[in-house]
């Protein structure tokens, strides 16, 4: 039962992006994902509203004074299992605004982060490929090999039995019609 | 209301002799010191002789034991400074909002930063720094140090006054919302469907980068003004160095100029182009909303192309720009405008035709041109309205001034026409870079300039996507400045939405505000 959970969830993330006080180059950057060029929905990855239906947390920015509770907050609603990835180097440090005195700086600081993708902003390809190392992190279950003794040959072969009976159809047809 | 052409600072002259000081060709076209309240009658006078004046920005700067307050003023012909001060034991002035509405939001961020009364102000109160704000610090002044201020925390939701009617009804929007892309809190009051009121929140992505830049040296700077936002950053960083370069009055060369015109453009395409899309995504129109974003991503191929990196160009720095530009690269860069240009009649077509987007767009928002001019919007919120205010045209700057385009101008003020100023505006863009490349000064692009600039302050003004983007610089004759203000185009247009969603539905909201084009990195700075 797990092992479907967890394939289900490699299979289709929902995620969530909160902007905790970013400069819109990493959000600009995750939409762009959604669109034809990179197209992520191919993989199953759904960008969620709600914070209740999201399995993977995307933050981006420095964490402003005003966003730290909000960003608390969202994290409590969403149900377990959870993943916070924290994108661009505002996310994963404070980056260039580290320091300022409005700003938390580092995801890390207010809530737990499971995957940090520096970059200012990370190209998509780059948040395209920590998502994935996220997913793979997760061990999915591997297609499982079935035992030799279990192979039964008209049971593995359910191919060719479906074309027998095409054949089969394809015949009476003819006869049929003659 | 007297003819536009006024002459400006010769009628202060005369109306107000020896009690104001004028300084010619300081920050614009002169500027103009008037202490002991003397500001508002200077700018009664200037509202009485001209129609189009309005405020473009307001600058607080601690000078020691006193705060300068700079009132930034645009009439259709000059652009003006007016000096006021206060000292910093009693830094009461009066407000200017009754004058003119336009001044409301930039005195209150003046208050919030610096700390200066502005008496007689209709709704004072935290605007960009959060409510849990110590009272009595205020971080733009220099005794200020940047990690020492503590905050209280405060809880995740805060308290929401009720409407005391009970048929009124708030709702909150934000500050994480699926329709906004950014943190912010807009409280929206509705009597059934219609909006009655609109209170906003600001400062959820206030970083203190004004505060910050007077920690780096210059050449940093640029990089911190183009963090600013990330979608117009060729436009910030060449608004800085604009800005650095009148201090040092070096002319950069011809070709640097036009390769600046290439990137501004570029980051003009691109914004626009995402904008288009956006506004669909709003009204949940999703196809056309890809369409526009998948037509986006050469332009992004184009930014990299020309400046190496795919959002931050980095192009901009002080004396010209950081790379050449290729012969080779050029045939590209035509290719992929000329297919661009190809598809906007199919856009225009679906703008114009399109049921779904007309009924959304049409006569929502409807901002008069007097409303426009009185709350001095800018940039395609203004055009869409009639009032035509384009820095490229009023003040060419860079190589604007050999750049053959015209001024968009819509009249009817509505959603509809914002967008299409933008889409007008796409084609525009592509003939000014089409001029660009095809006529590129040989030579250098790009001088080299000392490190510390010398004593002096400068306003530089220019046309970002979003409308004026306007950047005051002084520096104390050290490798860092002493004071960067920024006024950006949104925070200039959140008035008019204010204005305008009250009276429709509660609907049309989310289509009325993205055609702003907003961006709250801007705004907060």
């Amino acid at each position: 039962m797990t092992d479907t959970k967890t394939w289900a969830r490699v299979k289709s993330p929902w995620v969530l992006h909160f902007n905790s006080g970013a400069c819109n180059g990493c959000d600009i950057e995750i939409v762009a994902l959604l669109t034809p060029k990179y197209d992520v929905e191919r993989f199953g990855v759904k960008l969620e509203p709600s914070p209740r239906h999201a399995d993977v947390l995307l933050v981006t920015g420095c964490v402003t004074q005003q966003c730290a509770e909000r960003l608390k907050a969202i994290y409590e609603q969403m149900p377990q299992p959870k993943f916070v990835v924290a994108i661009g180097a505002c996310a994963c440090s404070g980056g260039v605004f580290e320091g300022n005195y409005n700003v938390v700086g580092g995801v890390d600081k207010v809530i737990p982060v499971t995957a940090y993708i520096p970059g200012c902003p990370p190209r998509p390809e780059a948040i395209l490929d920590g998502v994935v190392k996220l997913l793979n992190a997760l061990n999915p279950p591997k297609p499982k090999k079935q035992p030799k003794q279990a192979k039964a040959p008209e049971v593995a072969k359910p191919e060719a039995a479906v074309a027998q009976a095409a054949q089969g159809i394809v015949e009476e047809e003819k006869q049929v019609a003659k | 209301m007297q003819n536009s052409t006024v002459d400006m600072i010769g009628l202060i002259k005369s109306t107000f002799g020896d009690k104001v000081q004028i300084q010619l060709g300081a920050l614009g076209a002169a500027a103009i010191t008037a202490n002991n309240g003397l500001h508002r009658d200077v700018l009664k006078t200037m509202l009485a002789a001209d129609e189009k004046t309005g405020i473009t920005a307001i600058t607080g700067l601690d000078l020691g034991a006193i705060i300068g307050v700079y009132y930034h003023i645009h009439t259709s012909n000059v652009f003006v400074t007016i000096k006021t001060e206060v000292t910093k034991e009693n830094p009461k002035t009066q407000t200017i909002v009754d004058l003119h509405l336009g001044a409301a939001f930039h005195e209150l961020e003046v208050a919030d930063l610096l700390g200066v009364v502005f008496e007689g102000h209709p709704s004072p109160g935290h605007f960009v720094l959060s409510e849990n704000w110590p009272e009595g610090i205020y971080p733009l002044r220099k005794d200020v140090k940047a990690n020492e201020i503590k905050l209280v925390p405060t809880p995740a939701s805060e308290e929401i006054q009720l409407p005391e009617n009970k048929r009124l009804v708030k709702i909150i929007i934000g500050p994480q919302h699926p329709a906004l892309l950014e943190p912010e809190k807009f409280a929206v009051t509705v009597d059934g469907e219609t909006v009655t009121k609109v209170e906003p929140r600001i400062g959820y992505v206030h970083r203190g980068i004004e505060k910050a830049a007077e920690s780096r040296g210059y050449m940093q700077d640029v990089y911190l003004m183009e963090r600013i936002c990330g979608i117009c950053n060729s436009c910030h960083a060449y608004g800085f160095v604009g800005a650095v370069e009148k201090i040092l009055k070096t002319q950069v060369p011809p070709r640097a100029e036009y390769l600046r015109v290439i990137a501004l453009e570029l980051n003009r395409l691109h914004s626009h182009l995402l904008t288009l899309g956006h506004a669909c995504l709003e009204i949940g129109y999703e196809t056309v909303f890809q369409y526009f974003w998948r037509d986006r991503e050469p332009i992004m191929d184009l930014i990299e192309l020309t400046s190496g990196n795919r959002v931050y160009s980095s192009l901009m720095t002080i004396g010209g720009v950081r790379r050449d530009l290729k012969d080779t690269d050029i045939p590209k860069i035509k290719t992929t405008l000329e297919e661009l240009r190809a598809k906007l009649p199919f856009y225009r077509q679906i703008y114009e035709n399109e049921p779904t987007l007309k009924l959304r767009m049409k006569n929502v928002g409807v901002l008069s041109k007097q409303d426009a001019i009185n709350l001095s919007c800018v940039g395609p919120v203004a055009r869409g309205s009639g009032y035509d205010v384009d820095v490229r045209k009023d003040e060419p700057y860079s190589a604007y001034a050999e750049m053959p385009f015209k001024e968009i101008v819509y009249t009817t003020g509505d959603t509809w026409a914002r967008m299409n100023v933008r889409m007008d505006e796409v084609e525009e863009s592509i003939n000014i870079i089409e001029y660009a490349v095809d006529n590129l000064p040989k030579g250098p692009f790009r001088l080299e300039l000392p490190r510390s600039v010398p004593a002096g302050e400068a306003i530089h003004r220019l046309e970002a996507p979003r409308g004026e983007l306007f950047y005051y610089v002084r520096s104390n004759g050290t490798d860092m400045p002493d004071r960067v203000k920024v006024r950006t185009p949104t925070f200039a247009n959140i008035p008019s939405f204010l204005k305008t969603a009250i009276g429709e539905s509660i609907a049309d909201v989310p289509a009325n505000f993205v055609s702003l084009d907003p961006c709250f990195s801007c705004t907060d700075r």
